[in-house]
């Protein structure tokens, strides 16, 4: 069924747009273009997905995913100083090197940073709540910075520009080079994470359990912080900042999954992916002036999912 | 060398907080259930948590003379199991799935249950007597059904040390009855058992010797009847026997009177 939406949603993105396929000559060049930008749209959304399995598994708490922790905010944070830092003192050296290529490195710095940070603020066996409010507030905190560079950036049109188009994100014109650097940091760290299944299983029961059964829990929660910041950023580099994919694709999939990793975490590769170029469509069909932004469609989507989520985990006292 | 566990002068706290247990010294020898007693606070899931590795702790802890504080997680899991009074499961893993768990530091890779780990844990539900709740949501089991499933989890491990944080304070009483039969059976086949108990009336009725700790620190040791006596509870609990009243208690006298 996931396979069925996520091949929908791939067949309506290549024939929903602006231009027109029926132009013998522009039918070449648009649907390569099409084409790129599903390529980039499929792999940010398996990866936000992804990322949000593995933070939903980490902190024990079904309300987290990477945009709510900050953690996409930490990304975009070290996106955007990477790319200042490269365009003010080495691109004049190295500028053989494209901005695309360091882009994902900031992105992955700024996102393990980011949960690195939440993880030692709130500890072992934090409640929900101080988990989200630590999260908002790094957001507020990278968000301002980032903001800060961003002016500090305005001095050279080129640098500016680059920073802007970065922060806005967005899956168009994202060609080939994003895709191909994304893809094996998609791919491997889906991978590799799959392999920590059983070990986010077993988290499930609280570090205690996990731990009294053999789990070392420490390493566990290193590397899926690192598994999850890869994602999270491989995520952003490509299509910026885009909110709430990581929470309402794992909630979405659990009835029909269950809670085991080991089916959850394909499940989300594939439902996010299916789910963001779903919304991908959704911003070219949707009736606007210009083109909305991919992050409002998920927003419009996630927002009053995450309010019933949270409400229903207040109802039934699991908030405190 | 003694078989079972030696617990040599350990030191336990929570997060290098003041020291909860305080040079204790203990055996649980194989083949015997032994009790762990003490008023609230006095420490007696702190020592369990520390002899598997989950709280701060120093001393000697050592299974049939081997030193257990030097080996790997997976390592003591396979030989020491823990049952938590409760599990903080809130997803609704099928039991099945969860006792499965307790084949974790037996597995490698991402493959389903080998045909060996499915027959131990059908034995371990089987033990727990739950095999018919195997395909049931943990979330949706009762508070002493749950208990079960965490000890077919432990049984699962093949680890025959167990250590038991009061696994009959969720339990009606035939439920515990029932439970004292397992671990009847269990101690038969040679496991060694500790057991944390809050109901001194059960201690005399399941365990072969007793340990009662006081402020962490252990204030007698031995046969479980021995231990279950005026001459120790009442300085620890404050509270006396009744004579001719079987394992039922009263308020001491001082305090009724006051």
């Amino acid at each position: 069924m996931l396979v069925l939406a996520l091949g929908s949603a791939v067949a309506l993105s290549f024939f929903v747009g602006e231009g027109d396929l029926s132009n013998e000559a522009l039918r070449g060049t648009l649907l390569r273009l099409r084409a790129w930008r599903l390529a980039n749209t499929v792999l940010a959304g398996a990866a936000l997905a992804g990322a949000g399995v593995l933070v939903q598994g980490l902190f024990r708490n079904p309300l987290a995913s990477p945009s709510i922790l900050g953690t996409s905010a930490g990304a975009t944070l070290g996106g955007v100083l990477v790319l200042v830092l490269w365009n003010a003192l080495l691109a004049a050296r190295l500028d053989w090197i494209p901005a695309e290529l360091i882009l994902p490195v900031g992105c992955l710095l700024g996102a393990w940073l980011s949960l690195t940070i939440l993880l030692a603020v709130t500890g072992r066996g934090a409640s929900i709540v101080t988990v989200l409010l630590t999260g908002f507030i790094l957001s507020s905190l990278f968000l301002s910075l980032g903001s800060l560079l961003m002016s500090l950036a305005q001095n050279t049109w080129e640098m500016g520009r680059a920073v802007v188009a970065f922060t806005l994100g967005g899956v168009d014109a994202k060609g080939p080079r994003h895709a191909a650097l994304a893809l094996p940091l998609v791919a491997v760290t889906s991978i590799v994470a799959m392999g920590w299944s059983r070990h986010l299983d077993l988290l499930l029961s609280g570090e205690e359990e996990a731990q009294s059964l053999g789990v070392d829990v420490d390493a566990a929660r290193r590397w899926v912080i690192v598994w999850a910041s890869t994602l999270t950023a491989a995520a952003v580099a490509i299509g910026g900042n885009v909110a709430f994919v990581g929470l309402v694709v794992p909630h979405a999939l659990r009835p029909f999954t269950g809670p085991e990793h080991r089916v959850l975490i394909p499940a989300a590769l594939v439902g996010g992916a299916a789910f963001l170029t779903a919304a991908d469509v959704l911003t070219r069909v949707l009736p606007s002036a210009g083109t909305i932004p991919l992050g409002v469609v998920t927003g419009l989507v996630g927002a009053p999912l995450f309010l019933l989520l949270l409400a229903r985990a207040s109802r039934e006292g699991r908030i405190a | 060398m003694k078989s079972g566990l030696q617990v040599r002068d350990l030191w336990a706290s929570y997060r290098r907080g003041p020291d909860v247990v305080r040079g204790v010294d203990l055996d649980a020898p194989r083949g015997s259930i032994t009790a762990l007693l003490g008023p609230n606070g006095s420490g007696k899931s702190t020592l369990l948590k520390a002899l598997v590795g989950l709280v701060d702790s120093r001393g000697e802890v050592a299974l049939d003379g081997e030193d257990l504080r030097t080996v790997t997680p997976e390592q003591r899991a396979q030989r020491v199991a823990y049952v938590p009074q409760r599990s903080l499961l809130s997803a609704p893993l099928l039991v099945h799935s969860v006792v499965a768990q307790g084949r974790f530091p037996h597995r490698r890779g991402l493959g389903g249950l080998g045909q060996e780990d499915q027959q131990i844990v059908d034995a371990a539900l089987a033990d727990a007597d739950i095999s018919h709740l195997a395909c049931r949501p943990f979330t949706e089991l009762s508070g002493g059904e749950q208990q079960r499933v965490l000890l077919a989890r432990a049984l699962a491990t093949g680890a025959d040390v167990l250590l038991m944080d009061e696994p009959t304070s969720a339990q009606d009483v035939r439920h515990a009855l029932e439970l004292h039969a397992i671990l009847g059976r269990l101690r038969e086949r040679g496991a060694a058992i500790l057991v944390c108990l809050h109901d001194l009336s059960e201690v005399c009725a399941i365990a072969d010797r007793a340990v009662l700790l006081e402020c962490g620190s252990v204030h007698a040791d031995g046969p479980a009847n021995e231990i279950v006596h005026d001459r120790h509870i009442t300085p620890v609990y404050g509270v006396e026997l009744i004579e001719g009243g079987g394992l039922g208690f009263k308020l001491a006298k001082e305090e009724a009177d006051g």
